[in-house]
């Protein structure tokens, strides 16, 4: 990232343990004001300890982090005004919808609190946002999944945040509702211009939303970058193992170039033994006669536009599977037990550990 | 992965006070209660101690502790097995009234408890002159202290089973049955394991109530020495005769069940976990 | 056996393949109408013998009426106390760690396994005027033994784990997330716990307190040893009932236990109430 760009939050040199669990491990970060940022990576990568270190849940064992500039470290909770959506929500079960809404406001010292009528159009002015109008004198348990998320989100929104964390914020909702959520959260990111960072272990859900995305692993930060960049360019063999399934040769690389699956794909690495990666829908595959590896289709799978193929390839003891378009090149059906060629269409060389 | 916080806590000094304000109280509520009983029992020396407990109105006390509750506590576990078989394992009408019933006798002051069966077969009592005439003797007898104390017990065992089983539902008994075991083998191999955990507790329970009560027994004990007198009718009647060594050097042996009983519990908590709970 | 047969007709159940139902509900019924039932009804029965006029004479007697105000409002006095006491012993049990903490957490129960003529005699030994806390509160001019504040004492004592042992789990499951959802909205600790902890946990406070109530109103054991049982002033109700006894005035025994009963009754109902009304603003309440 070049000097020149503004950092709304800023997270340098970050670490933290939980007994003799590194979570956080020397993390750096600059987030860009009113980017929406995903934090990517698989369970125990140390995004969640991420996102609650920089809500102030969390006090980090060293490192700073920053708040247009300034060291939040000693700021309050209250004074950070983060927005914060916990997994579960954390409504407060005794509280009506609206009253959820307003805790916020309703709990500022005395001279800083909104009047009574300031608060409850305040908080019909969120309920309208959140498409909840009218259901106000709800309490939480009589509402759907989605709908306590939307007030979960209300209620973090009404205090002004600075911020908005979100931790796995669709991870306890259905498939359908799931996907809905996200868009309208998309829209509502656009609507508001909030400086937004949610926590995910779902790579489609990331790449979908997110404006950037940062992966995790083992608490490390492996790549920063947008969606493209980061399928297109992924800086380590694992980001391309995340983000889609991807499979594994042994390769060597001689002058700038190394054949991978009957292609040769150009590389900077020097001369010697190296890993090329790659993605199930990389591979072409053709009639017996052109050009590539051989290789006998030992099973097929699925019924939509696109087909699973499993290969048995020579030199790999598992089968490789990939992905492709329901009719092969010659127009005709493919033939479980009939030998094909595959090619590479791209793969990602990486340094052989 | 449960993430420590630095904003659910209270500082240091907080925590430290609540912990100590907590621990006077209990120190002088609980402590102190248990500790001077044993000191008052040992104020004239072990040897004072020892001949109090010997003394034969005292032996006499501890044999009718043991009988009753000997008595009331088997009966009492028969009575929760088979009321915890029927309300537990089938649904019907009236179940959730039949369970209140049962419980009524934990809300019911102990005096009352032993109110009620003076009503029904003291002299002046319902049966009364029944009673009379067949010369049998309830009320300032062992019998009527034998019902009082099953009265006082009636719930223990019932209501530690019933939530239990109710949890555990029946499908491992039809599974049993459908491989060809009879009913009560059914219930001696597969519901008995499952809860005798919550037995032991609820008779544990029980024990303690049955050996220590007071109330309901004092009422219909008449307080005739070597006689109808339990054991705490006992520490009273010393402690009205200002003979306090022997007072607390017998309440000593009721605290000491008191604590086996806790020691128990707490032991019985940790192996069956949340099989068992207040 | 009829009763079997019978129960089986009454009590109309869903069909299962479990045997026995017949059997051990027809016991089950038997023993508790001969154990509970039966006695209470001769309760009632010789109490509607009096009319009514006989009982709000009995009721009124003034010694009744003053041992009947002094183990409501002792028993009273001392489940506040133990709903604040239980609250703080609860919290400090759940939420902090210490040495010794399993041994206390397993004390809480003393109350609960000590025979009350133990508890009875031990407190009255505490509280003397010579005793190890008699004596300094004498000096302070404080008198316990012997007097109504001697009641609320053993009222206490005898209630503390009513309450500790039904908000302790309460507090347990309660999400953490919940306190730290008020912070990051700007409220302080205090406000936390006011408008986010306590209205979770009210619930189970007030069945603590219910509880403690109920107990130390029918308690006799552990109060007349450290009472003075002088009437009029710490004469408990359950003691005129004995009294009554002993001077074979049955009708005036059976007119304050079922005036107790009555009026325990009536404030169970009442704490019930408030209970399903604060429930009912927890929306669902999951943690009743």
């Amino acid at each position: 990232m070049s000097k020149s760009e503004p950092v709304a939050i800023g997270v340098s040199n970050l670490s933290h343990t939980f007994g003799d669990f590194p979570a956080l491990n020397n993390v750096s970060l600059d987030v860009r004001p009113g980017e929406l940022l995903a934090l990517l990576g698989p369970s125990g990568s140390g995004k969640t300890t991420l996102l609650r270190a920089i809500a102030g849940l969390a006090r980090p064992d060293s490192g700073v982090i920053s708040f247009q500039g300034a060291d939040a470290e000693g700021l309050s909770l209250r004074d950070r005004r983060v927005g914060f959506v916990f997994q579960q929500y954390a409504l407060f079960r005794h509280m009506t919808v609206a009253d959820n809404i307003g805790f916020g406001l309703r709990v500022r010292p005395r001279r800083r609190r909104p009047t009574r009528a300031a608060i409850a159009s305040r908080v019909a002015e969120l309920l309208a946002l959140v498409q909840l109008d009218g259901l106000g004198s709800r309490f939480p348990d009589q509402l759907s999944g989605g709908q306590r998320q939307r007030v979960a989100l209300a209620r973090a929104l009404a205090i002004e945040p600075q911020v908005l964390l979100l931790d796995e914020p669709f991870g306890a909702l259905d498939a359908k509702v799931r996907k809905e959520l996200r868009q309208w959260l998309r829209g509502l990111h656009k609507e508001t211009g909030l400086t937004t960072i949610f926590v995910t272990h779902d790579q489609e859900e990331a790449m979908e939303l997110a404006d950037r995305v940062v992966i995790m692993r083992e608490g490390r930060v492996e790549q920063v970058g947008t969606p493209a960049e980061i399928y297109d360019a992924p800086a380590t063999p694992f980001v391309c193992d995340f983000l889609g399934h991807a499979f594994r040769f042994s390769v060597a690389v001689q002058g700038g170039s190394a054949r991978v699956l009957g292609a040769d794909v150009a590389t900077k690495l020097a001369d010697g033994p190296a890993l090329a990666y790659v993605r199930s829908h990389d591979v072409a595959v053709a009639p017996v006669e052109a050009n590539g590896v051989a290789a006998r289709l030992l099973a097929l799978r699925g019924s939509g536009a696109s087909l699973a193929l499993e290969f048995a390839l020579p030199g790999l003891s598992a089968p490789v599977e990939v992905l492709c378009p329901r009719v092969n090149v010659a127009g005709e059906d493919f033939v479980v037990g009939a030998d094909y060629v595959l090619t590479a269409r791209a793969a990602h060389i990486f340094p052989a550990p | 992965m449960r993430i420590a916080s630095s904003v659910t806590g209270e500082s240091a000094l907080v925590k430290y006070l609540l912990i100590g304000l907590a621990l006077i109280w209990l120190a002088g509520f609980l402590l102190l209660p248990l500790i001077v009983v044993f000191v008052e029992a040992l104020r004239q020396g072990v040897g004072a101690y020892l001949t109090a407990l010997v003394h034969d109105d005292a032996l006499a006390a501890m044999r009718l502790t043991l009988l009753v509750s000997a008595i009331a506590v088997p009966a009492n576990l028969v009575f929760g097995l088979v009321a915890s078989w029927s309300i537990a394992k089938f649904r019907f009408r009236g179940r959730n009234f039949l369970i209140t019933i049962i419980d009524i006798p934990f809300s019911v002051s102990p005096v009352i408890s032993g109110l009620v069966f003076v009503l029904l077969f003291g002299a002046q009592g319902v049966f009364g002159a029944f009673l009379v005439s067949q010369k049998i003797q309830i009320i300032f007898a062992v019998p009527g202290i034998v019902l009082a104390t099953i009265f006082v017990t009636f719930p223990f065992v019932a209501r530690q089973l019933i939530p239990l089983m109710q949890a555990q539902g029946i499908d491992e008994e039809e599974a049993a049955l459908s491989l060809g075991a009879s009913g009560f083998r059914t219930f001696c191999l597969v519901t008995l394991p499952n809860i005798k955990w919550a037995l032991f507790y609820g008779v544990l329970l029980c024990n303690a109530r049955a050996m220590g009560e007071f109330g309901a027994v004092s009422v219909v004990s008449g307080h005739i020495r070597g006689l109808t007198n339990t054991m705490p009718l006992h520490v009273e009647i010393l402690y009205n005769e200002y003979n306090f060594v022997a007072a607390f050097a017998t309440a000593s042996l009721l605290a000491l069940l008191a604590l086996v009983t806790l020691g128990l519990k707490t032991l019985l908590e940790r192996r069956g976990g949340r099989d068992v709970k207040i | 056996m009829n009763v079997a047969a019978a129960s089986s007709r009454v009590f109309a159940r869903a069909p299962s393949v479990l045997p026995g139902f017949g059997l051990t509900l027809g016991l089950t019924l038997t023993w508790t109408s001969l154990i509970v039932i039966l006695p209470l009804a001769a309760l009632f029965w010789r109490a509607s013998g009096l009319g009514f006029g006989g009982f709000v004479d009995l009721a009124s007697d003034a010694r009744v009426v003053s041992a009947l105000r002094l183990s409501f409002v002792a028993a009273i006095i001392g489940a506040a106390f133990n709903a604040a006491a239980g609250l703080l012993i609860a919290w400090v049990l759940v939420r902090y760690d210490f040495a010794g903490k399993r041994l206390v957490d397993a004390m809480i129960d003393l109350p609960f396994a000590l025979p009350t003529a133990v508890s009875g005699l031990a407190l009255a030994a505490l509280y003397a005027p010579n005793g190890w806390l008699g004596a300094p509160l004498a000096q302070l001019g404080i008198k316990i033994a012997f007097t109504p504040a001697g009641v609320v004492v053993a009222c206490m004592f005898i209630g503390l784990p009513f309450v500790v042992r039904q908000v302790q789990p309460v507090l347990a499951d309660l999400d953490r997330s919940l306190e730290e959802a008020a912070a990051t909205l700007g409220a302080s600790r205090t406000q936390t716990i006011v408008r986010v902890i306590f209205p979770a946990i009210l619930p189970a406070l007030l069945t603590g307190f219910a509880l403690a109530f109920a107990r130390g109103v029918g308690e006799y054991g552990s109060i007349i040893f450290i009472a003075g049982n002088l009437p009029f002033t710490s004469e408990i109700a359950p003691l005129l009932i004995i009294i009554r006894l002993e001077e074979f005035n049955y009708q005036g025994a059976t007119a304050i236990a079922v005036l107790m009963l009555l009026m325990s009754f009536a404030v169970l109902l009442a704490v019930n109430l408030l209970q399903s009304w604060s429930r009912r603003r927890t929306g669902g309440g999951r943690h009743a």
